[in-house]
């Protein structure tokens, strides 16, 4: 601790919460008892709580909380592995490969990530420069890449710029050519789980003067990015924005973010005949920073139910080894990324995760006021200091190598060498559902 | 509000001249009835105060360093700070907890989380009530936090368009999504002779400018203080609020918002009205009154009110009934214990199978209880729906025990019920509720909400969904 007579108030403050945080993020992660509050039916507290340990030390937690799966009685939740008998399982020294290919049309750039997950697009705006930096620097140090979200570039990103993706979504906030430039993929976003058809919130509180002039926008007026695209009527318009962005930057790949319609495995198809190298599917039950509560549970459909459906018609379209199909919405831990693999995706995008690994409780207050009580989806000037930037992102950084290292367990007790190998693998998988119980992993 | 036209015509029956766009004046209204905090704070005292001992010995004169609370919402900033926390600004971030978890500890207050019954559950409750106070639709921040999926509403999605919308202009003001629904009857077609001119049966409906309307408060909490709320929040919002006879004849004010329901033993009161309805609604059916009605309210539509497992619809209707008000319980159960979201499919079904379904008006009541359960009804069949318990939620009423029975259910009112607040509060309920069902046309590409009725293609039900994704996978049968 410094010399007090040299701190000013301002820092003494942040330094007494963030302090305080630190142990409390500690105690709890390690207390039997839990917080009677904290947790719900997706998010539980065992989940939450276990992410904090996994964020502190990089390892699977080995008490007694369950941080495979939820309590929501559907989904992931309902799907466990046919694991092996343990005479089966490869050997703890066998080497598994857990990196998947982002562009498999044959031509192109070719770019692998090293582990089967990347970080979502959380705009600046909804979330802090702290955060979004934690969050590119966690992705450099596993070999991964995170993603702007539709908000700017802030120019403390651009030296983590080999790992970030840029996103294109249909309000343009902060989308300049550098920003193109920069990036080895391009992301537009069509749609966003928790808010299909409905386009972008930023409330007026969190539109600071710094986040207005990035969007180039009015400070403290709320922003609704529209929906859909005024410029795409059509996948033909879609393959004219692709061709815009080859333009700007013929290295980058191309992925499509959309929400899961009943038609969306069209939509897939559509976007690779388009020029798209990844299709992202975003689950309804996927995060937000605002998003009206009607959205959130009633249009379109889980990521469990969307993956299969896409996965077997590319399938039957013939081009499903051209293309990447990455899944998000709902992802909370590691089993969840190898049971969406199972039923079909490449791999996977995590955004919530991200941000419980740095303290968040998932209250939803994201959107009131000043934003987050813990610092993370602020904009506030005291409170973004409460999420120190080193700190955040070795916690990200620790999760990721904890579920990379839950990844390869699995892969061990099915026999598999390569998370490639798992791809579409129901037939690894056992529903657990109705009268079954509930899935232990 | 109450000053503007009304269906696009002026008081006296105009066609205006000049476009109004539909809007509802919400503006907010606050509780009045105080409601247990939704989060209980417990501060160990003994723990706050050597808390602020070591700060001070620490800190020393830096006042500001050591009054820092660790809560932004003000349940510390009370005269004597966490030492009597102001629970009602909880909401439930956990900071406080996390930072101390030594000596304060937040709770779900097991009193909020009484509120409501086994259908209306307090969660519900908490949604209604803020529809109620502010007419905003409920934004927050993080993803959805409930079960998977689940029975009856839950176990339903709404579809929503990727790409290809035909509205094109977006949502949030910049866009006309025609919430109008016609109440009548409509032939499938037109009849011409040989001049060109139409003959057979005419088109006969009056419209709403929304998918709503009210319908009538349980014996146990009527009374006229509650019919005008009704009544005059239905006259200003532009709907229809359905009213006992024995209520409705002095709301002659109120005219084209008062549908009076009548029984055989009651219908020789609708003579004390001095105006005349667009709708009257006939409780169960009975021939004789039907035609009888017909007659001496030739203006009038005459609609039936029946449960939705009545097996004479279809008979009804070739009989001349064109206006269906369907009924469930409170928790949108059938006689059968059949769900009313099934029995909304199974009624629109009989229609569709008999070729009539473009003749008739199908309005349903019973169970739907939130925003959401709007445009699901209307997915399944109905052409609107009429609120029962959501307003008396909105209206800040306490159910006492399970709230069933559309008669004698015991809600308990506020004490004190003014009218004015009443009837801003169920405008508010009703504002937010049709913004809401405009986020889901929306998000559909639908520019009106006639074209959402029993447009299945546009729902996603859980059951089949799952069939699709987990068939084959070991230990799945079919039922979730």
């Amino acid at each position: 601790m410094a010399n007090l007579k040299d701190q000013n108030d301002e820092a003494l403050i942040v330094e007494k919460h963030v302090r305080n945080l630190h142990n409390g993020f500690a105690h709890w992660s390690r207390q039997e008892d839990e917080p009677p509050a904290l947790g719900d039916s997706r998010w539980t507290a065992d989940i939450i709580l276990s992410t904090w340990l996994m964020a502190e030390n990089g390892r699977a937690p080995s008490n007694e909380k369950e941080y495979r799966t939820g309590n929501s009685e559907g989904g992931f939740d309902h799907l466990d592995f046919r694991f092996l008998p343990e005479s089966e399982w490869l050997t703890e020294s066998t080497a598994i490969n857990l990196s998947i290919p982002l562009n498999r049309r044959g031509e192109g750039r070719e770019i692998e990530i090293k582990v089967p997950f990347y970080g979502g697009g959380m705009s600046y705006g909804s979330v802090s420069e702290q955060v979004m930096l934690a969050r590119a620097m966690a992705a450099k140090a596993t070999g991964t890449f995170t993603c702007t979200g539709e908000g700017g570039y802030p120019n403390s990103l651009v030296p983590l710029r080999d790992h970030i993706i840029t996103q294109v979504a249909t309000g343009m906030f902060g989308v300049r050519e550098e920003t193109i430039k920069y990036a080895p993929i391009v992301e537009f976003k069509y749609a966003q789980g928790a808010k299909p058809g409905l386009g972008g919130h930023l409330l007026g509180d969190k539109a600071t003067s710094v986040v207005a002039q990035i969007r180039e926008s009015v400070p403290w007026v709320s922003l609704f990015s529209p929906f859909p695209f005024h410029s795409v009527y059509c996948v033909e318009d879609h393959r004219k924005h692709v061709d815009w962005v080859r333009t700007i930057n013929p290295e980058a790949l191309v992925s499509v973010k959309v929400s899961t319609p009943t038609d969306v495995d069209m939509v897939a198809v559509g976007s690779y005949f388009a020029g798209a190298n990844i299709v992202h599917l975003d689950g309804s039950y996927g995060g937000t920073g605002a998003a009206p509560e009607i959205a959130k549970k009633n249009i379109a459909m889980p990521i469990e139910f969307a993956i299969p459906k896409v996965h077997r018609y590319l399938e039957g379209e013939g081009v499903r080894d051209k293309v990447t199909l990455i899944a998000s919405g709902g992802v909370r831990t590691a089993y969840d990324i190898a049971k969406a693999i199972a039923l079909g995706a490449d791999g996977c995008v995590l955004g919530t995760a991200d941000l419980i690994a740095i303290g968040c409780t998932r209250c939803s207050n994201c959107e009131r006021g000043r934003g987050c009580p813990f610092g993370l989806t602020t904009t506030d000037p005291l409170l973004s200091q409460l999420m120190p930037v080193e700190w955040g992102a070795q916690r990200i950084t620790n999760m990721y190598a904890a579920y990379a290292a839950q990844l390869r367990e699995i892969l061990r007790r099915l026999g598999l060498t390569s998370i490639r190998e798992l791809r579409g693998r129901r037939d690894l998988l056992r529903y657990v559902g109705g009268s079954n119980g509930k899935a232990t992993a | 509000m109450s000053d503007l036209p009304r269906n696009g015509k002026t008081p006296a029956g105009h066609i205006t001249s000049a476009y109004e766009r539909y809007h509802i004046a919400t503006q907010n209204s606050p509780d009045v009835d105080r409601w247990p905090s939704r989060f209980n704070v417990k501060v160990r005292r003994s723990g706050l105060a050597k808390l602020l001992v070591k700060e001070l010995l620490h800190y020393g004169p830096r006042k500001d360093v050591i009054l820092s609370r660790p809560c932004m919402y003000g349940v510390f900033s009370g005269p004597v700070g966490g030492f009597m926390p102001r629970e009602e600004h909880c909401v439930g971030c956990l900071r406080c907890t996390t930072e101390f978890p030594d000596f304060v500890r937040v709770e779900h207050n097991p009193e909020r989380r009484k509120l409501g019954d086994s259908h209306f559950k307090f969660n519900y409750v908490d949604a209604v009530s803020y529809e109620a106070a502010s007419g905003l639709i409920p934004v927050k921040g993080a993803g959805y936090r409930g079960k998977f999926g689940g029975e009856g509403w839950d176990g339903m999605w709404t579809d929503m368009s990727e790409i290809v919308r035909p509205t094109r202009d977006g949502i949030h003001g910049r866009e006309f999504i025609s919430t109008v629904v016609d109440i009548g009857h409509a032939p499938n077609f037109l009849l011409f002779d040989e001049s060109g001119q139409p003959y057979g049966v005419e088109p006969r409906s009056f419209p709403l400018p929304l998918p709503i309307l009210y319908d009538r408060p349980p014996e146990s909490v009527m009374s006229e203080q509650l019919v005008r709320i009704l009544a005059r929040a239905a006259s200003q919002v532009g709907t229809v609020t359905v009213v006992p006879i024995d209520q409705a004849t002095g709301l002659g004010e109120f005219g084209e918002a008062i549908a009076p329901l009548v029984t055989p033993e009651d219908a020789n009161r609708l003579s004390e009205l001095d105006f005349a309805p667009q709708l009257i609604e006939m409780q169960g059916w009975n021939e004789s009154l039907f035609v009888q009605l017909g007659e001496r309210f030739p203006e009038s539509l005459i609609g039936l009110r029946t449960h939705f497992e009545d097996p004479g619809l279809v008979e009804y209707a070739e009989a001349g009934v064109s206006v269906f008000h369907l009924t469930a319980d409170f928790h949108g159960r059938g006689e059968s214990g059949a769900f009313v979201l099934d029995m909304i499919r199974e009624a629109h079904g009989r229609f569709v199978e008999s070729g009539i379904r473009q003749e008739v008006t199908l309005i349903g009541s019973g169970g739907l209880i939130a925003a959401e359960h709007v445009p699901k009804a209307i997915l399944c069949g109905l052409d609107a729906v009429a609120l029962d318990t959501p307003i008396l939620v909105a209206l800040q009423a306490r159910f006492v025990g399970e709230c069933a029975d559309r008669m004698s259910s015991p809600f308990r009112m506020p004490e004190k019920l003014d009218e004015d607040w009443g009837v801003q509060r169920v405008m508010n309920l009703t504002g937010s509720w049709r913004d809401q069902l405009l986020e889901i046309l929306g998000a559909m590409g639908l520019r009106e909400v006639r074209r959402l009725r029993g447009e299945m293609g546009r729902a996603m039900f859980m059951k089949t969904l799952e069939v699709e994704a987990f068939a084959g996978i070991e230990g799945y049968d079919g039922k979730s």
